[in-house]
């Protein structure tokens, strides 16, 4: 791990340089000048929307020169209006679960990316319902179903329990409207898409959206309405991101966070089906800035944060097979980005110092003012106005 | 047991050839951390299905350690030394069973967070292994032929662009009669410089006729362990299904199954001469992910694991077109010879596959002198990488495939 800290400086200085190619930030030494911030004084109800770039991309395919072309929509409108941290560093186990919950934590937590429990350490989540006094429609996860049904909420040790946000997993939702509505049977079955890591292995109990009919009664849909509606998509992260829109319109939860996954698909080892993932999450980020911009609701009061949970073996790891898996823990892998874009962030600006991917719930608790006591990391200086 | 209680017995379950081999290096073997004995007996096992190239590989890094002073040899074992090991996992049945072993050591460090301390173990080991191991250069540089895009239609995108920055990009290639120089150069090498596994064919779909019937050849295609592979998808759910029963099978469950299958568990039978190349189809389709379901992994992966381990003078792989996307429960259920098939993706496919084979065969040994063709089949482009050509540069003289090799000779 010595020279992860190297690796990842040199990886920060290219992505700068990559994005300098594409002219389209300034560099770190414009944050103590005049970037402008589109709201000097914050609205009083803050929203949060936190989209991981989830599934493992490699700068190789999205900020080197070469894989510019492959997210148009974060390079030409999304950087633009951001500030983009360009190392972030995840020390922790390489697996997309338990990443993501240790991005949800604030701990690098150590459990069995594959087993079906929950976080040990006290989620973001439990932290601003606990701090905030907020009720659960406030607080909303939307995850891919492999195994991130139990990253709501933590196993209860370090925090009062029943604190944890609603956890929706779009595709179980559609898997089991499928089941129970033999009239909608056929379709939309490839949105199901699921657990690229192990294609033999799937937990025994995925059961986070036990009711799924009540589910998108909540959410003011007719079964037949979401199954229908769930034909005319493309992949299981275009499903995630429509119920998030419908969650945003019945519940306009303050805190709302989405993990997309298609990009995963990587470790069939097709390379093209890899590419088209990074595309369309490239897409749907920019989307979900579209919704947010548009509903009355978020717009101007909305921060959305875009951290991946951590990319993939480089090609020349001789102990992996390139950008097919992240299994070999090689520095590239660990070394990420993050985007913040927000009336309170500074628009344009690039920040090459190093962060932790801990650092994003200390820097959601300083930012919505609640505690985070156990989280390790620090917050984010740059995002909190 | 520790490495010190091994005994003769000890390795009572391994093959013949493997239970001697063990049976000569157990002195050392007795003075080896776990960490690494384990990582070593896994080749061990292995040792009667090895191609050669690995035997040689294997029996030198013994003799090294056999030869090395107390000194020399403590401080090469001293990183795995100090990655402590707990007794649940010392005490399992590392010597007889070193692949499940693996898997519950694999998930240990990553929990322990010394996934890290591992990587810099074995690289550290394996640096040593280079420097101190006499490299065997081919007795002929090798060669590669990766053809790409059977079946599929040109892109806007342009291809072999990582190649190209090492080689020369020729954009117009007559490719008339293109794949019979290539299959003739395959065969004229494998007559001239005969070799044990020295020589192979590796297609996406089915073999060409010539190449079935030359003994001279190895021969691997993914049509043939289809059948395999949806033998493999039985028996897994039936595992799933009967440990199902009991607790949920975890994935290092899963994996120890899976490596423990045999070519005659999966229906491919053969003769005892055979047994390296059956059991090298067993380990593709049971340790490559996505070989199973896409033609197009399946070569890259065979390509790769090809160099990695047979290290041969001569390798072909040709691409064919891939079956289309699916959900993963129909990609696993499904024939995917009878599938729609994906035809511009297959290419894309292919162009990163042609840029690994590469990237693999320059980690061999005379890589320096080895030479690479990649070629869109049918089309008029294709790289060439040879110390006889210029790195970076782009040719759009007409040229034949015959010229082109002469240049690259």
């Amino acid at each position: 791990m010595d020279n992860l800290w190297q690796i990842a400086q040199q990886r920060a200085l290219s992505r700068r340089d990559f994005l300098r190619s594409a002219a389209v930030t300034g560099v770190a030494t414009r944050l103590l000048g005049f970037a402008p911030l589109r709201a000097a004084v914050m609205p009083r109800e803050q929203k949060t929307v936190v989209v991981t770039f989830g599934g493992g991309a490699r700068d190789e395919e999205t900020f080197a020169p070469e894989g510019q072309e492959n997210i148009p929509n974060l390079m030409n409108k999304l950087i633009p209006q951001a500030t983009f941290f360009t190392q972030v560093v995840n020390r922790g186990i390489l697996g997309h679960y338990v990443a993501t919950a240790s991005l949800a934590t604030g701990v690098y937590e150590s459990f069995d990316n594959f087993a079906d429990v929950a976080p040990k350490n006290p989620t973001v989540f439990e932290y601003l319902r606990k701090g905030l006094n907020r009720p659960s429609k406030d607080v909303w996860v939307i995850a891919p179903s492999n195994g991130f049904n139990r990253i709501g909420q933590s196993d209860g040790s370090l925090i009062v329990p029943g604190m944890g946000a609603q956890v929706i997993l779009p595709k179980h939702l559609l898997a089991s409207l499928l089941r129970t509505n033999s009239a909608t049977s056929s379709g939309p079955e490839f949105l199901l898409q699921d657990n690229y890591e192990d294609l033999f292995f799937t937990p025994l109990s995925v059961d986070g959206d036990s009711h799924p009919t009540r589910l998108v009664e909540m959410l003011l849909l007719s079964i037949d309405d979401f199954v229908q509606h769930a034909k005319t998509l493309s992949s299981a992260d275009e499903l995630s991101v429509y119920v998030m829109r419908q969650l945003m319109r019945q519940f306009a939860p303050s805190l709302l966070w989405i993990t997309l996954h298609d990009m995963d698909i990587a470790h069939t080892g097709a390379y093209s089906l890899y590419l088209d993932g990074i595309q369309r999450t490239d897409r749907l980020c920019a989307e979900i800035w579209q919704m947010i911009e548009s509903d009355p609701e978020y717009k101007g009061r909305t921060t959305m944060l875009i951290p991946p949970d951590f990319g993939r073996d480089s090609d020349f790891s001789a102990s992996g097979n390139g950008f097919q898996h992240h299994r070999t823990g090689d520095p590239l892998s660990r070394t990420t980005w993050m985007m913040a874009l927000g009336p309170h962030v500074r628009q344009n600006v690039t920040v090459d110092r190093p962060l932790d991917s801990l650092d994003l719930v200390p820097t959601l608790g300083a930012m919505r003012h609640f505690a985070t006591p156990l989280a390790h990391g620090k917050p984010i200086v740059e995002v909190l106005g | 047991m520790k490495p010190g209680d091994l005994r003769p017995e000890s390795f009572a379950s391994y093959p013949p050839e493997a239970r001697t081999l063990a049976a000569k290096y157990l002195a050392v073997f007795q003075r080896m951390p776990i960490i690494l004995l384990a990582l070593i007996l896994r080749e061990v096992i292995q040792y009667d299905w090895s191609f050669p190239a690995e035997r040689e590989k294997l029996t030198g890094q013994l003799d090294l350690l056999v030869g090395m002073t107390d000194a020399s040899f403590a401080a090469l074992m001293s990183l795995f030394n100090a990655i402590p090991l707990p007794n649940q996992l010392s005490t399992l049945k590392w010597a007889n069973q070193p692949q499940p072993f693996s898997e519950r050591l694999t998930a240990y460090l990553w929990t322990q967070h010394l996934i890290d301390d591992y990587h810099n173990a074995t690289q550290a080991y394996q640096t040593f292994l280079v420097r101190a191991l006499p490299q065997t250069r081919p007795v002929t540089p090798r060669w590669t032929f990766v053809v790409i895009g059977r079946g599929s239609p040109k892109l806007h995108r342009p291809l072999f662009q990582p190649l190209a920055t090492h080689g020369t990009l020729f954009t117009q290639v007559d490719s008339r009669g293109a794949l019979e120089v290539l299959e003739a150069a395959l065969r004229e090498r494998a007559h001239q410089y005969p070799m044990d596994y020295g020589h192979w064919y590796i297609d996406g779909g089915d073999l060409l006729q010539a190449e079935a019937v030359d003994s001279r050849l190895t021969f691997v295609s993914y049509n043939a362990p289809v059948p395999a592979a949806k033998r493999e998808f039985t028996l897994l759910n039936r595992f799933s299904r009967e440990a199902g029963s009991r607790s949920a099978p975890g994935p290092e469950a899963v994996g120890s199954y899976i490596s423990g299958m045999s070519p005659e568990d999966l229906d491919l039978t053969g003769t005892s001469s055979d047994v390296p190349l059956r059991r090298f189809q067993v380990n593709l389709i049971t340790q490559g992910a996505g070989c199973q379901i896409f033609s197009t992994t399946f070569v890259q992966w065979a390509a790769r694991e090809c160099l990695h381990r047979a290290q041969p003078l001569t390798l072909f792989a040709r691409f064919a077109t891939r079956q289309c996307n699916a959900p993963m429960e129909q990609l696993l259920s499904r024939d995917p010879l009878k599938q729609p098939q994906d035809a511009e993706g297959s290419l894309i496919d292919a162009d990163m596959g042609a840029y690994y084979t590469w990237i693999n065969q320059s980690r061999l040994p005379g890589a320096e002198e080895a030479r690479f063709l990649a070629w869109f089949e049918g089309q008029s482009v294709a790289c060439a990488i040879s110390p006889t050509l210029p790195e970076g540069t782009s040719s759009s003289q007409s040229i034949n495939m015959e010229q082109i090799l002469k240049q690259m000779a």
